[in-house]
């Protein structure tokens, strides 16, 4: 049987998608923006947010990302699926 | 409040040979209606934001046309 991943997997994901996708808006935002004070500051909470969710998912389920951006387990695991057109 | 799409009939001749499409329409998306984006405009949640395609619900503009079949996502 192919490998299952939960249903929270997929939660997370969406999760740190939907932030990420404020964070692109809020940085395009921001680049004719540049002295909006709020929008700066919502851009960094967001961005500890998904810095945080991030964290979360790798120690829960793999790494995210390769060439050092994320942590392996023992062993090697970054090249494990699900790859991310797989997920 | 602006309309999202609008709507015109083109002339339908009585020797076309095709079948006459009726009712034309083309997309005049919020940022046409606004000059320079004002600071501080309401925003969506993060999963609201990520299927409607904006963080803000002004500049949000729905394709396909809803009134033309498409359905609105979100």
């Amino acid at each position: 049987m192919a490998k299952k991943m939960p249903p929270e997997y997929y939660q997370c994901l969406e999760e740190i998608q939907a932030l990420d996708f404020v964070l692109v808006e809020l940085n395009l935002y921001l680049d004719t923006h540049p002295n909006d004070f709020d929008a700066i500051q919502q851009f960094n909470e967001t961005a500890q947010m998904s810095m945080q969710l991030k964290v979360e998912f790798e120690k829960k389920f793999h790494p995210l990302m390769n060439f050092g951006r994320s942590y392996s387990n023992y062993p090697w695991n970054i090249d494990d699926s699900p790859w991310p057109w797989q997920v | 409040m602006f309309s999202q799409y609008k709507y015109w009939k083109p002339f339908v001749g009585p020797f076309d040979p095709c079948k006459p499409i009726r009712v034309k329409s083309y997309n005049t998306p919020p940022q046409l209606y606004m000059n320079f984006q004002p600071p501080g405009l309401q925003q969506f949640t993060p999963h609201e934001a990520l299927m409607s395609g904006t963080l803000w619900p002004q500049l949000y503009s729905p394709y396909p046309d809803p009134h033309k079949g498409g359905k609105p996502h979100g």
